[in-house]
């Protein structure tokens, strides 16, 4: 009854079990270690579960409840939020600025942009250490704008909250530039020269061309760099631990290290797991509705 | 020349790290922006001769943990996308939205519940947990994205001929488009092989201090115990730095290529 060409259409369907199998194991470990764990947080979130009570009861939005008179929660959301959005602001422009700066072919360029790229090489404890040293009260910083008669006593670039707050800002800032340099350099050389050309000749000063040409047509890059310069933000836990521990006095507490000290040092799952959900929610809202808001605006451009 | 300083003030905390860790405590204290003259190469023989041999520990252990969790990744992450490739477009957008989460949600949301299923599985504060939550977690998001990406620019008629030749799912995943993958493999390798090296959250709760290092644990565990012996400090760092810096500058074409391939399009 089966013709060949069936054959090949019902094989073609159901595909090859064993190709199947694998790509069910992916799913399946996926499902566990991101499904799962979001599922469960959502649950514990709903009880008081603390690994010093020999059981957990079920206290309904009790967790919520607390988190909205939770100031330590709402400082640290507030630091978080505002970490994200200025840095993602400086590096991007930074980025921008710099890929206009290193847009030339020759050599010594490209040895510039290699080495543009190092600090995303690096890892964040590395970043962290090194960013403590150079910021340390008498420390490499402090001596240089002392010598360039910048300021004319140390400062404790890490010990006040306030100047704590900016220089992690310029720590994160620092670490992607590297990224957003590169991003935005490959979106410049993508940008037909023609179009430069046809510009001049019509007459248009440099401001024009970068105003109607250079920016719209790095729309692209720009909608990814900020993308994922958010979402980096938004999760970073490494270079805070590292070169302030959330210090002084909380101000660079970002809500990923108020979770972890609520579950590993204060041992309070349940709440914890509310936390953990907020943040959840908040990275996926921010970065769903950014990149909508990118998009809509790559096509207005 | 204004790129030329600027480029260089940018970089300037990387050059602190490389030549501090040629210079003597006294020399580092004198000027830390001096190079090394003389060098000296204690600091990195003093680091490796350390009793509790934190580095060669910490190098080892990360670079099992980066090949492992990268080799499983690979043929799960591609076998799933080229799976999801023959699906219908709904069920693919629909997984695909799935996996898209896992690249926005921080670790630190999952962290918990993670080691939780891992003690249940009891590979809590071992490697092959590590390796586990690694493979499953959002590093598999990014293998996914990548290779889905780069599958639609394949063209249907090559694979078209080989069902037609009567080839299984699995021989022509195997023969014919994971050799026509190899840039995004090349994509993922690179970046996944980076972020797990550097990793510091999963393997400072996931295998915990006390059951064992890697590079960056053991790195932030010994800036513990020598938090003014900055020669030391710069030893172990120049160490813990010198594995994905000299990836880098080997393999910055493929680099580049595989962070801006997504930003031209």
């Amino acid at each position: 009854m089966t013709t060949p060409t069936m054959t090949t259409r019902v094989r073609r369907r159901r595909g090859d079990p064993a190709l199947g199998a694998i790509a069910l194991v992916a799913l399946g470990l996926y499902v566990l270690f991101i499904v799962v764990p979001v599922l469960m947080s959502a649950w514990k979130s709903l009880t008081n579960e603390n690994p010093l009570l020999a059981r957990s009861d079920f206290v309904g939005l009790s967790n919520y409840r607390e988190m909205a008179h939770d100031s330590a929660l709402a400082d640290s959301l507030g630091f978080t939020l505002l970490l994200a959005g200025t840095v993602t602001i400086a590096a991007n422009a930074a980025g921008i600025a710099f890929a206009l700066l290193l847009n030339r072919t020759s050599l010594s360029f490209r040895m510039m942009r290699t080495v543009a790229f190092l600090p995303q090489v690096l890892s964040g404890v590395i970043v962290g250490f090194v960013w403590r040293y150079i910021l340390a009260r008498d420390g490499i910083l402090d001596n240089v704008l002392l010598s360039l008669g910048i300021i004319d006593r140390p400062i404790t670039w890490l010990g006040s909250p306030h100047l704590a707050v900016l220089s992690v800002g310029i720590v994160a800032t620092w670490v992607l530039t590297g990224f957003t340099t590169v991003v935005h350099l490959a979106a410049l050389q993508s940008i037909p020269v023609e179009l430069y050309q046809a510009a001049m000749v019509d007459g248009a000063g440099r401001w024009q061309r970068f105003r109607r040409i250079t920016f719209p047509m790095l729309a692209p890059g720009t909608t990814i760099s900020v993308t994922i310069s958010l979402i980096t933000m938004l999760k970073l836990y490494d270079i805070i631990a590292v070169l302030t521990s959330g210090g002084p006095a909380n101000s660079t507490q970002s809500t990923a290290l108020y979770i972890i000290q609520l579950a590993f040092t204060d041992d309070r799952y349940g709440y914890a797991s509310a936390v953990a959900m907020l943040l959840l929610v908040v990275s996926i809202v921010i970065a769903l509705s950014v990149t909508a808001l990118l998009r809509r605006r790559e096509v207005d451009l | 020349m204004a790129a030329a300083l600027l480029t260089l003030a940018f970089v300037s905390p990387v050059y602190l790290t490389i030549v501090n860790a040629f210079k003597t405590q006294a020399q580092i204290v004198r000027d830390p922006a001096a190079p090394p003259a003389p060098p000296t190469t204690h600091n990195l023989t003093d680091a490796l001769a350390r009793p509790d041999r934190i580095v060669q520990i910490g190098l080892t252990n990360s670079a099992v943990t980066v090949v492992v969790s990268v080799l499983l990744i690979i043929p799960l992450g591609s076998a799933l996308s080229f799976w999801l490739f023959r699906r219908s477009a709904r069920l693919r957008r629909i997984v695909l939205a799935g996996f898209a989460a896992g690249l926005m949600i921080p670790p630190a949301v999952v962290l918990l519940p993670t080691i939780r299923i891992l003690t249940f599985l009891h590979l809590d504060h071992t490697y092959p947990g590590l390796v586990l939550a690694n493979v499953g977690g959002g590093y598999l998001s990014f293998a996914v994205f990548v290779y889905s990406g780069f599958l639609r620019s394949i063209p249907g008629e090559i694979i078209e001929a080989a069902t037609v030749d009567g080839a299984g799912s699995l021989r022509i995943w195997r023969t014919i488009v994971m050799p026509l993958l190899r840039p995004a493999t090349a994509t993922v390798t690179i970046f996944l092989s980076l972020w797990i090296w550097n990793d510091f959250m999963n393997p400072q709760f996931i295998l915990g201090p006390l059951h064992g290092q890697t590079i960056t644990t053991g790195l932030y565990l010994s800036v513990g115990q020598f938090s003014t012996n900055y020669a030391q400090l710069f030893g172990v760092m120049f160490l813990a730095a010198v594995v994905p810096v000299a990836g880098y500058l080997a393999l910055q074409k493929q680099f580049i290529a595989g962070l801006t391939s997504g930003a031209t399009k």
